[in-house]
Formats: structure tokens, C-alpha cells, sequence
């Protein structure tokens, strides 16, 4: 290459996709390439016209317009008009400046053979967004870094007081205390000194074996003074420490060599099958209510760890549903213990993102009780359950419900016989508000009680539902309201009516394919409840086109994750998780796939208001 | 028109500043020299007529020793041509000349040094290529454009009369004259400055080049000539001409 038009390579050599091109292919570029200018409010392409070349913004900025309606606006480093060298067709949009704008040009040959020979540049062009958001989604969840093991400290692993012992008490004494305390270890403590410890291996050795009379006091038995480990080490020198001297149990103590746990085994087992199973079963254990609140305060860590992991979006929101779940059903329990048992049959549900298995780190209350229809709504014990769950769940950082869609307000809890009423209330005189009823009631899943109740309700109203144009013309209109944004433009978020944001509110666009699936699995008559599940429902009964199904599935999944990311980031900081993004904060491959997402969505509304009428 | 008048005064860049008078075409010509000039006379200027979107043109750059072809050289040739509102990369050339004489002082402005180009050709041997540039396919001969075009001009002029005998008038569009008419009015009001290369662009909102070559500076020139001519079609509401924009 002629080195005097370094000018243009060093450019392009600066923007993607032409990044990743190589030294030499980039050199011979601009010998390729043609300059243009267009003044600020002239037209540069037309729709419909032939789309002979490749167009990048060398400055200034143009917006990519639809029949009027703002598509992208693209400053200097985009490109635009690959959709018809892409697809060989006519071009798509109309393309205007916004500002004098110089263009850089590539000929569709050279396209081509750019797009032939480099994959990242046709993956980056791809007419479809969905081969780029599956590129994404497998960049994305790879493991930031090793196991578990290599980041957790032991002061997370301790789970409860250690079980202890006065070195005079019998052996039998202490064997009767680690029995019924179900451990296999116990600490030798001399006042607040720990002098040894005694496991179930010393009690097979020292005192089985050896025949020693299991009256003698422990002090004969036990190991003396034993190895601990600090608690600010990490889990796995706790496992280089057991491994290295061939011991199971680990007294901790702290920087003043007290001891304040210990760690065993079981609990790098239990570390390395990240820890959402125990926490569920150390939940079941909890006595009283402070106590689930104090388990529930690991649950961001537990998802914290999971998203640090590779686990994708859609697996982190059941986990945090579940463990969601453990949290309510606990405290139902122990409610349930002390006020005796419900005076009906009746079931405790959950709505919203809850009942969807989609919780994240930021959650509210939705929920509402399914009463049997012998029972008697009016019978005080209802309320005052509610109102225990409520305050705990508020207790565990779950806020409470902005338009009060919890179970504690009388008007959500319903005999079956009710519900079904109120269902067919929704679907055949639908109120604006009502349509957002129905649609948070549409997500109903059991928790606890005679979850029976539950499915045959459910099964009922999604029938009607599914026969209601009138509902889902309501609901259609609803879910095309809610527009993500356009895209990126200068580090800001760039808005439909061209307006631009400096935070991306990202639960608009998740919440935007929420809604999509919702609809569309009411029109197929189907009762699954998670987003994935309900695209893919729809996909099965034929109401909704495969890639759009996957499509929407995959942008759901993109954002999902960036939120969670985010949020994790936010914990991490001590900071309260939200669901704003800062654009600046996200890398230009984040932006980018989220764009496609974005314009997937908006695909998708389109393709819905299409389809089926809509009331607005 | 006073002022304009003393900066290029002041400039020693008059017409008569010393370019040498046209003779005969010499008869010891080498061939490709020859046959470039063959070619060049025979090629047609564009009726000043034309639709300038039918007009190709070709933006053209030196790099000199200094203003006057008398006493200084051009070091490099930069040109691009320029076709249906394209700035065409693909026929961007760039020929650094070895002079006869030191680069001397002038190094400093353009950073051509006298060992940068001792490997380089003598303008002799270039301008063949330069001349060849001056060709359409459809037998037309490109409009000169250039930024404050009597340095081109001039040199070339220079050149062509010491290399060949002789030389003939190109059309010629300078981009620093079109920014004169856009600014109308105004202009007499105007410090020198305000049509520099750097400054016209600006004003069009085109980007800034870090570098400064021959090349860089035809590309910049070409691109300002776009520029200018979408305004001045906004302007004028019609499609413009080769007339509208040429000098003579």
C-alpha cells in the first residue's frame, strides 16, 4: 500500500469489524476504498434503491430511518447499508445525514471478499442478529475465573457454632453431644482456649479399637492441641492443609486466636457443588424467622458466585427462585407452627418474575393466596399469615409490592371459584389496569399449601384466555408499548424519538420479551410459565415463527445476563443492585449485541401488532 | 480584492514570478515523455458546460522547497482523483522527486530530507506518471483541482517548459476560490487565514489529518471539493455545472 493513505487505515484499523483484520489486509484497504460527503438533512441512500457498497462514517453522523420511524443513528466508525450487500437485495432503509458527514466507501466486491475471507467480518455483518447474539451468549458465559475454591474464604464457609467440650467430660458424654448435634467432630475447649479435638476417626482409634473404657474423660482420647487455620484464608488452603496431613476437621480462628468455627470436609464438598442445595436444606432446619433472615442474606452471594461461575441467566434465576421459594415456605412453616394449621385447603403463590423462575438480585414481593372453595375468606388466620410472610420476606431485602399485588391485601386472596370470576372479569371487560392484572396474575405458580389447587385454576383461565381477542389484543398492545431502546450513539442511549439517555434501563428490554411471551403462549394456549418455556411453547404450537422464538429467546438471555452482571458488580461495591446500566460501563461488543437484542425485540412488536390487533 | 492581492504579492506568487516562457516542443525528447505529452494534448478539455457529476477531476498536491518555481523544486507529487462526487482511493499516487538543488530550510514544513530522497526519481522521470494522471478512459483530460491552485500551476508549468519546451493550459478548479464565492460577501471582511486548507475544512466540518504529505493534502483538497460543491448545489437548487466551479 501506498503508506500516504495511512490516514484512512488507521482509521478504519480503529473501528470493528475492521479491528481484527490483519496488518496487511488492512494495509490494502483504502486503495479499495472511495471517499464521500453528504451535507447535514440530505438524503445519502434511499430505500429501496441498489445497494452497491459498503458505507462507513469517517465523521459526522447519519439516522437510519423506516418509512419515517428512526431505526439507528450511527456516528463516525459505523457502518451502514450492509443489509443489502448482505442479502443482495434492494437497500432497506433510508439513510439521512444529521450532520456533514464524510463517508468511507468499499465496493461490494471488496465486501465480499472481506466477508469471505475474514469470519469475524461476516459474523459482524450477518443479515440475521441471531448468529452474532449466539456468538455473544458463548463469549459471554465462560468462566471469568477458576472453582469455587480458589476465591471463597473460610469465614463463608462457616455455617454454624461449632459443638464443644470440656476436656473432663467422658468420652460416652461427648460421643452422646456429636450424635445428637449430627457432626463428626468436636472441639475440646478449656475456658476459651481450645486444647484438641476429638472425631469420629479418634473415637474408632483411640477408644474402640484401643479398648479404652468410654468413661474416661475426653482429654485421653482427643488429638491435642490441633492444627487450625486462619479465617482469613482462603478455601483452598483449607483444602492444601487437610490434604497435606491427612485431616478432615479444621478448628478456625480469628486474628486474636479465638476460635470461631469450624470446617470440614463436607464443607469444600459443599462449596464445590455450589451451595444453593444446602442453603435450601440449612433453611428447612432454621428455628424461627431471624434465623431464615439470616440465611437469606447469602443468597446474593450464592448468585454472586453462580454468575462468576458460567452458569447462563435463565439457570441463576431458577436457583434464586428457589431459593426464593425455600426462604417463603420456611417462614410459612413456622407461621403455620405457631398460629396451627390453615383452616381450609388453600395454596400460597407466587407471581411475576417469581412464578416465572426469574428472580435476580433485585426483587419485589408479588404474591396471593389460592383459597379452596369450602374455605372461608374471611377467617382471620389468611391475613395473618400473610402478613408474617410479608414482613419476613421484607426482612430478607424483598421489597414489598409498589401496587400492593400481595397477599396481604384481602382482594388477592380468593377462593378458586373467585379466581376463576375474576379471570373471566379480565378477559372479557379489560380496563387498561386490569390488563395489568391480568398479566401479573397470568404468572402464577404454587409455593406451599395443596399446590393442586393451582394447575387446575391455571389451566382454566389460560383456555379463556386464549379465547379472549379481546384480552389479547390488550395484552399485544401492551407488550409493543413497551419499546427497548434503539441502540448506541456516542456512549449515550439512543431512544426512539432520537432522544438520548445516559442510563439503559434494561428491564424494559427484558421486560418488552416478557410480555412477547406471554401473549404469545396465551394464544397458545399454553401454561408454562418461564419466558424460555413459553417461547419455545409457542414455537411447538406453531403461533410463533422458530426464529423468532429462538431469537427472542437468546436476546432474553443477553440481557438477562448484562442486568445480572451488573447487579453483581453493584453488590460486590455495596452498592443497592438496580436495573441501570451505564452505556460507558458496557464494552463496545456488549453494546453492539445488546442493539441486536434491542432490535429483535422490536422485530418482534412488530411482527406481533401485525398479527394480531391491539388496543392501546 | 486589495488584500488578496498583497498576501499573493507578498507570497512572490504573481503570474509572471519568474515561471519560464513556453518554446517549442523540444525534439530530444525520451519516449515516455514523448508519448505522455502525445497523449496529453490529444486528450479533450471538458466543455466548461458539462454536468460537473460527468466532469472527472484530478486533485493534485506539491510539496516544494518554496512558493517560486524560479528559485525552488517541487519533493513529491501527491494526486486523487475525483469523479461523481467520489474521492476515488484507488488512483491515489504519491511520487516523492529527488531535486537538483538542497531541500534546505523547507525540510522542516514538509519533513522530505535531502537523504530521504536521494533514492527518489527526478521530476523528469515522474512526470509521464504525473501527465498519464491527466487521463480519462473516454479520452478526456482531468480538470486540475487544487487548493490554492497557482502553486500547482505554476510548478507544473515550470516543469513541463523546462522538461518539454512547453506545456498547454488545464482547466483548473481551486478549491480556495469556490470557499471565496461561498463565503460571498463576506470575504473582503476576511483575514488570509480563513480559506487555508485546514480552516475551509473545519468550516465544512470534515475531520483534521494529523499528517500533512503531498498525498494527505490532494485527498484533503478533494474531499473539501466535495463538500463545497454539495453546499453550493443546496445553494444554487440545481445541479451543477463544470462551469460553476472552474477558474478558466
Amino acid at each position: 500500500m501506498d503508506v500516504e493513505l495511512a490516514e484512512v487505515r488507521d482509521f478504519l484499523a480503529q473501528h470493528p469489524p475492521f479491528d481484527a483484520l490483519p496488518e496487511e489486509v488492512l494495509d490494502r484497504l483504502p486503495a479499495r476504498c472511495s471517499l464521500r460527503y453528504a451535507r447535514r438533512g440530505s438524503v445519502v441512500l434511499h430505500a429501496g434503491g441498489r445497494g452497491d457498497r459498503l458505507w462507513v462514517v469517517r465523521s459526522g453522523a447519519v439516522d437510519i430511518t423506516d418509512e419515517g420511524r428512526l431505526v439507528d443513528r450511527v456516528g463516525a466508525g459505523g457502518c451502514f447499508g450492509m443489509s443489502a450487500l448482505v442479502e443482495h437485495g434492494p437497500i432497506r432503509y433510508d439513510v439521512t445525514a444529521r450532520e456533514d458527514s464524510l463517508f468511507i466507501t468499499l465496493p461490494q466486491a471488496d465486501f465480499d471478499e472481506l466477508a469471505r475471507d475474514h469470519p469475524e467480518v461476516a459474523v459482524f455483518f450477518a443479515a440475521t442478529h441471531h448468529g452474532r447474539i449466539r456468538t455473544a451468549l458463548g463469549q459471554l458465559q465462560q468462566p471469568r475465573t477458576g472453582s469455587a475454591v480458589f476465591r471463597t474464604a473460610v469465614a463463608d464457609l462457616l455455617r454454624s457454632a461449632p459443638v464443644s467440650t470440656a476436656p473432663q467430660v467422658t468420652i460416652a458424654e461427648a460421643a452422646r453431644r456429636m450424635t445428637e448435634a449430627g457432626v463428626s467432630s468436636i472441639l475440646v475447649m478449656e475456658q476459651d482456649r481450645l486444647v484438641g479435638i476429638l472425631t469420629d476417626r479418634d473415637l474408632r482409634r483411640r477408644v474402640v479399637a484401643a479398648g479404652t473404657p468410654t468413661d474416661r474423660p475426653v482429654r485421653e482420647a482427643m488429638t491435642l492441641d490441633p492444627v487450625t487455620i486462619s479465617s482469613q484464608a482462603l478455601a483452598l488452603e483449607v483444602m492444601l492443609e487437610m490434604t497435606g496431613r491427612n485431616i478432615h476437621h479444621l478448628p478456625v480462628v480469628d486474628a486474636e486466636g479465638q476460635v470461631v468455627g469450624l470446617v470440614t470436609t463436607t464443607d469444600l464438598v459443599r462449596l464445590e457443588r455450589s451451595n444453593p442445595v444446602y442453603l435450601v436444606t440449612d433453611l428447612a432446619k432454621a428455628r424461627d424467622v431471624d434465623a431464615v433472615v439470616g440465611l437469606a442474606a447469602r443468597i446474593p452471594r450464592i448468585v454472586e458466585q453462580l454468575v462468576t461461575e458460567d452458569a447462563t441467566a435463565e439457570d441463576v434465576g431458577r436457583v434464586a427462585t428457589a431459593l426464593t421459594d425455600a426462604v417463603t415456605v420456611r417462614v410459612l412453616e413456622l407461621a403455620e407452627a405457631e398460629l396451627g394449621p390453615a383452616p381450609a385447603p388453600w395454596a400460597w403463590v407466587a407471581l411475576g418474575s417469581a412464578a416465572r423462575e426469574e428472580l435476580t438480585l433485585r426483587g419485589d414481593q408479588d404474591h396471593a393466596m389460592v383459597l379452596a372453595d369450602e374455605a372461608d375468606p374471611e377467617d382471620p388466620w389468611w391475613g395473618a399469615v400473610a402478613g408474617r410472610v410479608t414482613d419476613a420476606l421484607e426482612a430478607c431485602g424483598l421489597e414489598r409490592c409498589d401496587g400492593d399485588v400481595m397477599a396481604t391485601n384481602p382482594r388477592w386472596r380468593k377462593r378458586v371459584h373467585d379466581w376463576q370470576v375474576q379471570f373471566a372479569r379480565w378477559a372479557h371487560e379489560p380496563q387498561p389496569d386490569a390488563v395489568l392484572w391480568a398479566a401479573i396474575f397470568y404468572d402464577m405458580r404454587a409455593v406451599h399449601g395443596d399446590a393442586e389447587l393451582v394447575p387446575q385454576l391455571r389451566e382454566d383461565v389460560v383456555a379463556r384466555g386464549a379465547r379472549s381477542d379481546l384480552l389479547l389484543a390488550h395484552l399485544a398492545g401492551q407488550a409493543a408499548r413497551m419499546r427497548p431502546p434503539i441502540g448506541f450513539f456516542r456512549g449515550f442511549v439512543l431512544e426512539d424519538a432520537g432522544e438520548h439517555r445516559d442510563t439503559l434501563d434494561i428491564k424494559r428490554g427484558i421486560s418488552a420479551i416478557v410480555q412477547l411471551a406471554r401473549v404469545h403462549a396465551l394464544r397458545a394456549g399454553a401454561t408454562a410459565l418461564p419466558t424460555g418455556a413459553r417461547l419455545a411453547a409457542a414455537r411447538a404450537r406453531g403461533v410463533l415463527p422458530v426464529e423468532s422464538a429462538v431469537d427472542l429467546a437468546d436476546a432474553h438471555e443477553l440481557m438477562s445476563y448484562l442486568r445480572l452482571q451488573h447487579q453483581v458488580a453493584q453488590v460486590r461495591d455495596g452498592r443497592r443492585p438496580d436495573n441501570h446500566l451505564d452505556p460507558e460501563s458496557l464494552s463496545s461488543l456488549d453494546r453492539r449485541h445488546l442493539r441486536d437484542a434491542f432490535q429483535i425485540v422490536r422485530q418482534a412488536q412488530h411482527g406481533l401488532s401485525t398479527r394480531l390487533p391491539q388496543v392501546t | 480584492m486589495g488584500r488578496w492581492d498583497d498576501w499573493r504579492a507578498r507570497l512572490g506568487l504573481d503570474r509572471s514570478s519568474g515561471v519560464r516562457r513556453r518554446g517549442s516542443l523540444r525534439a530530444d525528447l525520451d519516449p515516455p515523455l514523448a508519448q505522455a505529452w502525445e497523449r496529453l494534448s490529444a486528450a479533450a478539455p471538458y466543455d466548461p458546460g458539462t454536468p460537473l457529476d460527468e466532469v472527472e477531476l484530478l486533485a493534485l498536491d506539491l510539496e516544494t522547497t518554496g512558493l517560486q518555481p524560479s528559485r525552488h523544486e517541487p519533493l513529491s507529487f501527491g494526486l486523487v482523483p475525483v469523479r461523481a462526487g467520489e474521492v476515488v482511493l484507488a488512483g491515489a499516487r504519491h511520487l516523492p522527486v529527488r531535486p537538483r538543488g538542497d531541500v534546505g530550510e523547507s525540510a522542516t514544513l514538509h519533513g522530505l530530507t535531502d537523504d530521504r530522497l536521494a533514492t527518489e526519481p527526478t521530476v523528469a522521470e515522474v512526470l509521464p506518471e504525473v501527465m498519464a494522471a491527466f487521463l480519462t478512459d473516454d479520452g478526456h483530460r482531468r480538470v486540475l483541482l487544487a487548493h490554492f491552485a497557482q502553486v500547482e500551476t505554476t510548478f507544473l508549468e515550470d516543469a513541463g517548459v523546462r522538461e518539454l519546451g512547453t506545456w498547454l493550459d488545464l482547466q483548473v478548479v481551486d478549491t480556495l476560490e469556490v470557499e471565496r464565492r461561498l463565503l460571498g460577501a463576506q470575504h473582503s471582511e476576511m483575514r488570509p487565514g480563513a480559506v487555508r486548507l485546514h480552516a475551509c475544512r473545519a468550516r465544512h466540518h470534515l475531520p483534521r489529518y494529523r499528517a500533512h504529505s503531498a498525498l494527505v493534502d490532494a485527498v484533503a483538497c478533494g474531499e473539501l471539493f466535495l463538500a463545497q460543491t454539495a453546499t453550493l448545489a443546496l445553494r444554487r437548487k440545481r445541479a451543477l455545472l463544470l462551469s460553476d466551479v472552474l477558474e478558466r
